[in-house]
């Protein structure tokens, strides 16, 4: 048996945010092929860029798997920009230490994360374009229920955007933003207005 | 409570062997090879141990000699034996020897012979087209295990030493796991040399024996010393060699006492993990084993972290897993089953004895399935 910290072993007994996310705004498989060793995350990321939810599988032995737990715990409520600076010495010393020959088990919850968090840009990206190809093509109901005035971006999530508006017709306005959205992205993109 | 399944890795030692040793550890201590009595007799305890391995393995006393486990006696069956004709310099092996002989066979091959390895069937046995069509004209020396460690699997011994005589080369068999476990009669099955370790059948670590049939002649593997007539130099051991001794002895009246008892248990063990965790496989569930092995893949569920809730509970087994091996692939004998990395690493061995009891079984099937659960619900593998 290996030198287990009394901490590791509690996240190995009792791994904490494991399991999967219904609907989840990212995910990410990592996996080692030479030592056969693999994790997934899933991520909900609120308004704020923070890590609202986090969840982990993870097919490895009792070190990757309290390590996975351990990103997870630290990760959650951290912005994404935060969690990107968490480091395999951070996991390691908030499982009070690790043998040494377990290290690598610590690094593929750290790809995981950056993977996801890429996941979850690219997807932010793509509703990003979308809506700016929607406000460029200007479609004349959107014109229209604009009535001349402004539209600002304040907030883009991939599924949730919030925007500015300076007057004209809100309700209209949401309701074309969401139509025109879920026909170029294939998913049900929630539009917030605020004055 | 502490249960024991590891008795692949190796066992306790049998008590009547330890009552044996005892004297030899204490008032005595003398040199077998000394002149004067009180070491010169001890030779004939010696001789009896020698006596009751060769009983063991059907052999004459006077083929057995007397090493430091089986690691060593395959080095010696190995590197002696390869030299003995420099027209026959060809090695045969199988992929799945223990490293005891594979590392040699790799040792061997760099000093220039040539050293072809043999291919297993999906099920663990060996290939014999293969085996056949390694063994050439150049052959001098084919060696192919009894059993397996990690599987149990049982090598067809008699068939391939019939292939190597035919082809004029001599046949080892390391029956390190093998022997005591199964009947194993030098004589019937034409093997002309074998490998046994004490410490895996109630014997102490660090002694072991090398049976080399009458008018083989090898060249010595240890120097420095007349003793085994001068095969194998070096100071007797003489309470691992008398533990040995009666550690054979046990072994064969288990054999036939006991027969079936360990097997009985292993079937109780199998039966009951693959009621009870669905989707396990037994390795090797449709080929000859050994009674008291059995290797299970928990698909889905990494091996280490199962062992560690053992360890937990108490019960010791072993994996084959990268992680805990320490080795960056997993197991090379699942590997050359055509297992692939991920099966491979879900890999556990249960290894009984005939310490084994049901209770220790129940015990098993009562902590094991919940902890399989448990991790499958936290599989990437499970859960896709």
């Amino acid at each position: 048996m290996w030198k287990y910290s009394k901490k590791l072993m509690d996240h190995f007994m009792n791994p904490r945010n494991s399991g999967q996310l219904l609907n989840p705004d990212c995910h990410s498989e990592v996996g080692s092929p030479q030592c056969g060793d693999a994790m997934t995350l899933d991520i909900q990321v609120d308004d704020e860029d923070r890590i609202a939810e986090i969840r982990f599988m993870t097919f490895g032995c009792a070190g990757a798997i309290a390590a996975a737990s351990a990103l997870t715990e630290i990760a959650k409520g951290k912005t994404l920009e935060e969690a990107l600076t968490i480091s395999n010495d951070q996991i390691v010393e908030f499982l009070g230490g690790m043998p040494e020959e377990k290290y690598h088990c610590s690094v593929m919850g750290h790809e995981a994360l950056s993977l996801a968090i890429a996941d979850f840009r690219h997807r932010r990206d793509n509703t990003a374009e979308h809506l700016s190809s929607i406000l460029r093509e200007m479609p004349p109901g959107l014109a229209e229920a604009l009535e001349n005035r402004s539209l600002g971006i304040e907030h883009i999530h991939p599924l949730r955007i919030r925007v500015r508006l300076s007057g004209g017709d809100e309700e209209i306005v949401t309701a074309v933003l969401e139509d025109e959205l879920q026909k170029r992205t294939g998913k049900k993109v929630k539009v917030r207005v605020t004055r | 409570m502490k249960v024991y399944l590891d008795n692949n890795a190796t066992t306790r030692i049998a008590p009547e062997v330890l009552d044996a040793m005892l004297p030899f550890l204490t008032e005595k201590f003398g040199n077998p090879s000394s002149f004067h009595s009180f070491g010169s007799d001890l030779m004939e305890d010696i001789e009896e141990a020698r006596e009751k391995v060769a009983a063991l393995l059907g052999a004459h006393a006077e083929e057995i000699v007397f090493t430091s486990g089986g690691t060593e006696s395959d080095n010696m069956a190995l590197t002696s034996a390869i030299t003995i004709n420099p027209l026959k310099p060809g090695l045969v092996t199988s992929a799945i020897e223990h490293p005891a002989v594979l590392e040699t066979a790799e040792h061997i091959k760099s000093k220039g012979h040539p050293v072809r390895l043999s291919e297993v069937n999906s099920n663990g046995t060996l290939n014999m087209d293969s085996l056949e069509s390694c063994i050439s004209e150049q052959t001098g020396l084919v060696s192919i295990m009894m059993a397996n460690n990690e599987t149990g699997v049982i090598m067809p011994v008699e068939e391939a030493a019939c292939l190597a005589h035919k082809a004029g080369a001599l046949f080892h068999t390391d029956a390190v796991q093998a022997v005591s476990k199964i009947p194993v009669d030098v004589r019937s099955s034409g093997i002309d040399m074998l490998s046994i370790s004490a410490h895996k059948l109630h014997g102490p670590k660090g002694v072991g024996a090398f049976f080399i049939r009458k008018g083989i002649e090898i060249p010595p593997f240890m120097l420095g010393g007349h003793q085994e007539n001068g095969m194998r130099a070096g100071t007797y051991n003489t309470a691992g060699i008398v533990g040995l001794g009666v550690a054979a002895s046990l072994a064969v009246r288990h054999l036939s006492e006991e027969n079936g008892r360990t097997g009985l248990l292993l079937e109780m063990l199998e039966s009951g993990i693959l009621e009870k965790c669905p989707g396990a496989v037994i390795v090797g569930a449709d080929a000859a084993r050994l009674p008291n092995t059995a290797t299970v893949l928990f698909r889905g569920v990494e091996s280490e972290a199962v062992m560690t809730f053992l360890d937990i509970e108490g019960i010791c087994v072993s994996s084959g897993s990268a992680c805990s091996t320490g080795e960056e692939s997993p197991s090379y004998v699942l590997a050359a089953m055509g297992i692939d990395t991920v099966d491979a690493n879900t890999a556990l061995r249960f290894s009984l004895s005939r310490y084994s009891t049901a209770r220790e079984i129940d015990y098993v099937l009562e902590v094991l399935p919940p902890i399989i659960e448990k991790l499958k619900e936290i599989s990437p593998y499970v859960n896709r």
